[in-house]
C-alpha cells in the first residue's frame, strides 16, 4: 500500500475541518477525492504534503509515519502536491521552475531526463521554456504546476482542483495528461469538484463531506449510486 | 474533441503572430520606459548629476559614487529580509555598526604591525582582512538573531508578523546601541585610513586610496551578490522561498535554511558597509542610525522589497545627499531625501519601479 491515512483529523487551529479520515492508496491507482465546497478536500492534501500539521491519527507513505514532517520533507520522500493556487514561482521563467521542482535530484543527468519527459507531456511548456511563469495563461500555470510536481519524479502525486478556473476543453487536456501520467505508471490522488468527468477517468472514488467520508467504491459504480447521481451530477 | 484541441491550437498560434506584429519595437520600449516613473526618475538624476557637476565642479559625482554603493549594499540586506522573511528591519544600522567596531578592532593590531614594518604585503592585505571579518561577525550576529529571536516567533506565532517583527527589530536595535555603550564605552573608535597609499587624482579630485578601495568593494559585492543569487543553487532557493514560500517548501527546499542563508546575507552586506566606511564613520554606539535611515529611504523609493531596484535607489540618494549638501549647506541633507520620500508614500506608495514581487499590502 502507498499512502494509508487511518482516522487523521485537521484543521486549522482552533477549527477542526476533518473528522476521523480514512482511506488508502495502492500503488499505480488513480483515486478520486470528491465533496462539496468546505467539505475539507484541500484540508486533506494539505496535512498529507506536510503543510499543515494533522491533529490526530496517522499518515503512513510507504509504510513510513510522515504526518507532522514538514513539508519539504515530505516531499524529498516522493510526495509531490500540486495545490489549487498552484504556488509557481512567478518572477523565474518556466525553465527554473521545472529546474526548482528537481530541487531534491542532485544528479545533473538525471534533472535533464525529467525535463525531457515533462516537456513530452506538455509541448506547450517547452515553446515558452524562456517566458516568465507570471505570464503564461490559466491553462500553462496547470501545466506548469504539474510539470514542476512531475520533475521530481515523485511515487505520489496529490493534485487539488486542476480543472478549477479552465474552459472545458482546457480541461480535458489537463486531465487526459493526468491519464498519461498515470497509464506511465505514477499514482494520483487527485481531488475535484467536476464530478462527472472525475468519475469517468478515475479508477476508485471517496466521497468527503462535512469533514468524513461518506462513501467509496469503483468509480463507475459511484456514477450509478443515487446519492451521488442526486446530489452531484444532477440527474 | 482531438479537433476542438488543435482547433483551439492553431487560433492561440494566430493570436501569438498578431501578438508580435503589434509588437513593441525597441525604440517604442526604450520612450515607454523613459516616461515611467522610474525612467523618469533616473533620467532627472542623471541630468542633475550632469549639471551640478558641471556647476560646482565633479567632486560631486565622485561623492555619490563611492557611498552610493555602500547605501545600496546596505539596502540590498534590508530589502532581501523583506522579500524573503517579510521583516521590517530596523536594526539593520546595527549591524552596520557591529562590522565597523570588529573592522576597528581587528584593524588595530594590523595597523601597528604595518607602522612598524612599512612596505610590507600586509599593507595591501591588511585592511582586506579587518573588513572581512566585520562582514563575518555581521553574518554570525545575523544567524544568531535569526536562531534565537525570528524562528522562536515563527515557531509560536505568526499572526501580526509584520507588526511583531517591527518591534522586536526596534528592540534589538536598543539593546545592540546600549550594548556597544556598555562593553566597548560611548567614545569613537576610529582609525586614519586603510590604505596609507597616495591620493589618486580623478578628474580634478584628489581621492584617497580608501575611497577608491570601497567604491571597488561595492561594485564586486554587487556583482558577485547578483551572480550569487541568479545562478547558484542556494541563491535560486532564496529567489525561491521570497517569491513563494510553500511553492518552496511542496518541490522540497527547506525554508528553516533560506531563513538562516538570507539573515546571514543580509547582515554580511551590512557588517561589509560598515566595515569599509569605518575610515569615514569612527564605530561608536548610534553610528548605524543615519545608515539605516538612508536604506529606508532607498527602500521607499524604489519598492518594498525590491532588490535589484537598490542598486541605482542607493546612487539616487546619495546624489541628492550630496546635491544638498554642496546647495544649501551640511544639515540639509537629511531634510530634502525625507521631502523626496513623503512625496513617494503619497503619490506613489508602490515606489518608482513597479514591482511584481510581495508586498507589505498584501499580507
Amino acid at each position: 500500500m502507498l499512502l494509508e491515512v487511518k482516522n487523521m483529523d485537521s484543521g486549522y487551529g482552533f477549527l477542526q475541518v476533518l473528522w476521523d479520515v480514512s482511506f488508502h492508496v495502492e500503488e499505480g491507482e488513480f483515486v478520486a477525492l470528491i465533496g462539496p465546497n468546505g467539505a475539507g478536500k484541500s484540508t486533506t492534501l494539505k496535512t498529507i504534503s506536510g503543510l499543515l500539521e494533522p491533529q490526530g491519527g496517522e499518515i503512513l507513505f510507504k509504510g513510513d509515519e510522515i504526518g507532522g514532517l514538514e513539508g519539504h520533507l515530505v516531499c524529498r520522500k516522493g510526495v509531490a502536491y500540486i495545490s489549487e493556487e498552484l504556488n509557481l514561482f512567478v518572477n523565474m521563467t518556466v525553465k527554473e521552475n521545472l529546474q526548482m521542482g528537481a530541487f531534491t535530484i542532485k544528479d545533473p543527468d538525471e534533472q535533464a531526463e525529467n525535463l525531457k519527459f515533462v516537456y513530452e507531456l506538455f509541448p506547450r511548456l517547452y515553446e515558452r521554456e524562456g517566458q516568465y511563469a507570471g505570464t503564461l495563461s490559466g491553462g500553462e500555470r496547470k501545466m506548469m504546476a504539474i510539470g514542476r510536481g512531475m520533475m521530481s519524479r515523485p511515487s505520489l502525486l496529490l493534485v487539488d482542483e486542476p480543472s478549477l478556473g479552465l474552459a472545458p476543453m482546457l480541461t480535458n487536456e489537463v486531465f487526459r495528461a493526468l491519464r498519461t501520467l498515470n497509464k506511465r505508471g505514477a499514482t494520483i490522488l487527485l481531488v475535484e469538484q467536476n464530478v462527472g468527468k472525475t468519475l469517468k477517468n478515475t479508477s476508485r472514488a471517496y466521497i468527503l463531506e462535512k469533514g468524513k467520508i461518506v462513501l467509496d467504491g469503483k468509480s463507475e459504480e459511484l456514477a450509478d449510486n443515487e446519492h451521488v447521481r442526486k446530489i452531484y451530477l444532477g440527474h | 474533441m482531438a479537433n476542438a484541441a488543435t482547433e483551439s491550437a492553431i487560433g492561440e498560434s494566430a493570436i501569438d503572430k498578431i501578438d508580435q506584429t503589434i509588437g513593441e519595437s525597441w525604440i517604442q520600449k526604450v520612450t515607454g520606459w523613459v516616461f515611467s516613473a522610474g525612467g523618469i526618475t533616473i533620467c532627472l538624476t542623471i541630468l542633475v548629476a550632469i549639471v551640478a557637476s558641471i556647476h560646482k565642479g565633479p567632486y560631486i559625482l565622485v561623492n555619490t559614487v563611492i557611498t552610493g554603493g555602500m547605501w545600496a549594499l546596505m539596502a540590498i540586506g534590508l530589502a532581501l529580509l523583506f522579500s524573503v522573511m517579510n521583516i521590517a528591519g530596523f536594526a539593520h544600522g546595527e549591524y552596520f555598526m557591529a562590522g565597523s567596531l570588529t573592522a576597528y578592532y581587528v584593524m588595530q593590531p594590523i595597523g601597528k604591525y604595518n607602522l612598524d614594518n612599512p612596505g610590507t604585503f600586509m599593507a595591501y592585505v591588511g585592511p582586506l582582512i579587518a573588513i572581512l571579518a566585520g562582514t563575518l561577525m555581521c553574518a554570525f550576529l545575523g544567524i544568531i538573531t535569526e536562531r534565537l529571536v525570528f524562528k522562536q516567533l515563527r515557531k509560536r506565532n505568526r499572526e501580526g508578523w509584520l507588526l511583531n517583527c517591527f518591534l522586536i527589530t526596534i528592540g534589538l536595535s536598543v539593546i545592540m546601541q546600549n550594548g556597544h555603550q556598555l562593553i566597548f564605552g560611548a567614545d569613537f573608535k576610529g582609525i586614519l585610513g586603510y590604505w596609507d597609499f597616495p591620493s589618486v587624482p580623478i578628474l580634478g579630485v584628489y581621492i584617497s586610496m580608501d575611497r577608491i578601495c570601497a567604491f571597488f568593494i561595492a561594485i564586486l559585492t554587487m556583482i558577485g551578490f547578483y551572480m550569487f543569487m541568479m545562478f547558484s543553487t542556494a541563491g535560486k532557493t532564496i529567489r525561491a522561498v521570497s517569491q513563494d514560500e510553500d511553492g518552496a517548501r511542496m518541490v522540497g527546499i527547506s525554508v528553516d535554511t533560506v531563513h538562516i542563508m538570507t539573515f546571514a546575507l543580509s547582515c554580511g552586506l551590512a557588517g561589509l558597509a560598515g566595515a569599509s566606511l569605518l575610515f569615514m564613520f569612527p564605530a561608536y554606539p548610534t553610528v548605524g542610525v543615519m545608515p539605516l535611515y538612508n536604506s529606508w529611504f532607498i527602500i521607499i523609493l524604489v519598492g518594498f522589497g525590491n532588490v535589484a531596484g537598490s542598486i541605482p535607489g542607493g546612487f539616487m540618494i546619495a546624489l541628492f545627499q550630496v546635491v544638498t549638501r554642496s546647495y544649501l549647506g551640511e544639515g540639509w541633507e537629511a531634510v530634502v531625501p525625507v521631502l523626496l520620500i513623503s512625496f513617494i508614500l503619497i503619490f506613489k506608495p508602490s515606489g518608482i519601479f513597479a514591482t511584481k514581487v510581495r508586498t507589505v499590502w498584501d499580507e
